[in-house]
């Protein structure tokens, strides 16, 4: 019977980090398509919207709480647990960084685009792509999926590469450009980070499956040059 | 008298826990500073050192993690005992993160003693002061439950985003002035964006104090710095 209610509610949590996921999927393919566009409305709405986010992680955590409180859980289910708080705030964050993307649109509002925006959208799809994919791996606690996610992360560093390299460039030959590329660069920074934070989701993933915690290299550790 | 003695083990406990916190606060603090004078005096032995110490701010951070999950289950705390625990959970994360940052700037040494060296940006250890001053006024703040504070801290947080400004619209100059130093200025950019990231991560502990003391959970404005020239 309390095995019964325990396996609903991490079933439940379960669906909720899924969720949780599809809004920030969402949130920052649209905060990318809203910059390439330069659609400010949409940008407006995007930022909005992220409250919706930080509502559902809160109540997720507050849900995932009283069951540790009430459930008493061991062991592997206790790892389930700890790894939904991790996994939700992770996302919480990431929603931020795509709200940051709409407020770098509002922000340019009134500027013309310093370059068409080809490898920024790229990054997007990829992260998103990725992301979703870790989120499977990790309701279906798949360690084996979760190792390998990390290993592309060297796509969105290449990405990432190209789009500063070119940013500098511009930099450098017109200094008055400063301004609106550091704006491109810090909208390819937070995807950049994004990426980053799948990395902790698939180690997490890893944790549950095996009990042992590993780190992947990550890019705030492991850089390339450009 | 039971219920009292209830509430001095879990204030027994929760006290120990946040001990944990400081100390795994001062390790993080630490490395990160370690790491940035490894960076100016391109000390690769110590660089080495700080890297492989990593390791020990995770472990800590998974016994405070298990301790932390364990009291939830065990005691049953609710109202502010709960927001507390489930803070530490989220602090503890934030700073194990933070020691990543340092870890992060311990390879960059690495990676540049690569490369020739290049004027190394004076602001890169205030920065990181900055930085680090900003991270022990928010577990602070988070010890006493201080609100007030907790809502001022993260306006430092455009002191460590000055820097961060600066000391890449250097580097950019150096590398118009001589392309070969194109990496090495990247490496060094780089480890001037770990510091700000760490920052960054200073508000959440913030926003985390306003919870506890509050029940309510906010959102600073994570703002994006508009540069001007």
């Amino acid at each position: 019977m309390t095995r019964d209610r325990l396996d609903r509610q991490l079933n439940q949590l379960r669906d909720d980090v899924l969720f949780i996921g599809s809004m920030v999927e969402q949130a920052t393919l649209a905060a990318v398509d809203a910059l390439k566009r330069r659609d400010v409305a949409a940008a407006r709405r995007i930022y909005a919207d992220d409250e919706k986010i930080n509502r559902k992680r809160f109540d997720t955590e507050s849900a995932a709480l009283i069951t540790i409180a009430t459930q008493q859980p061991m062991a592997h289910d206790l790892r389930i647990l700890a790894a939904v708080l991790e996994v939700i705030t992770e996302l919480e964050r990431m929603g931020d960084y795509a709200k940051g993307i709409a407020r770098i649109c509002i922000n340019v509002a009134d500027e013309p685009l310093l370059k068409p925006l080809v490898d920024i959208p790229k990054m997007a799809e990829k992260t998103v792509d990725m992301l979703h994919r870790a989120l499977e791996a990790f309701v279906r606690e798949d360690a084996a999926t979760a190792r390998l996610i990390p290993q592309e992360d060297d796509e969105i560093d290449d990405l990432f590469n190209a789009v500063q390299n070119e940013l500098v460039q511009i930099m450098i030959a017109d200094p008055t450009s400063v301004d609106r590329a550091n704006h491109l660069l810090w909208a390819a920074h937070n995807l950049e980070r994004m990426a980053d934070r799948v990395t902790n989701i698939c180690e997490r993933t890893v944790f549950i499956a095996t009990g042992e915690m590993t780190e992947f290299d990550r890019t705030d550790d492991e850089l390339t040059a450009m | 008298m039971t219920e009292l003695k209830n509430r001095q083990t879990l204030d027994r406990l929760i006290k120990k826990l946040l001990d944990d916190i400081l100390v795994l606060g001062s390790m993080v603090e630490q490395a990160v500073v370690q790491a940035v004078v490894a960076l100016e005096k391109r000390d690769l032995s110590a660089a080495e050192r700080i890297y492989a110490g990593d390791v020990r701010i995770n472990k800590r951070r998974f016994q405070i993690e298990e301790d932390c999950l364990a009291m939830i289950a065990t005691q049953q705390p609710i109202a502010r005992d709960l927001r507390v625990l489930s803070s530490i959970l989220e602090v503890n994360t934030e700073l194990e993160r933070m020691g990543d940052y340092g870890k992060g700037i311990a390879r960059i040494v690495r990676e540049l003693d690569k490369f020739d060296p290049i004027p190394f940006p004076d602001e890169l250890p205030r920065m990181a002061a900055a930085a680090i001053d900003m991270l022990n006024k928010a577990l602070d703040a988070f010890l006493n439950v201080d609100e007030q504070a907790a809502r001022a801290i993260p306006e430092l947080d455009y002191e460590v985003d000055h820097f961060y400004d600066r000391i890449n619209r250097r580097l950019i100059k150096m590398v118009g002035k001589d392309r070969s130093i194109i990496d090495s200025a990247n490496y060094m950019m780089w480890a001037s964006h770990n510091l700000e990231r760490l920052a960054d991560r200073v508000t959440n502990i913030c926003e985390r104090t306003v919870f506890v003391a509050t029940g309510e959970m906010i959102e600073f404005g994570k703002h994006l710095t508009v540069y001007k020239s």
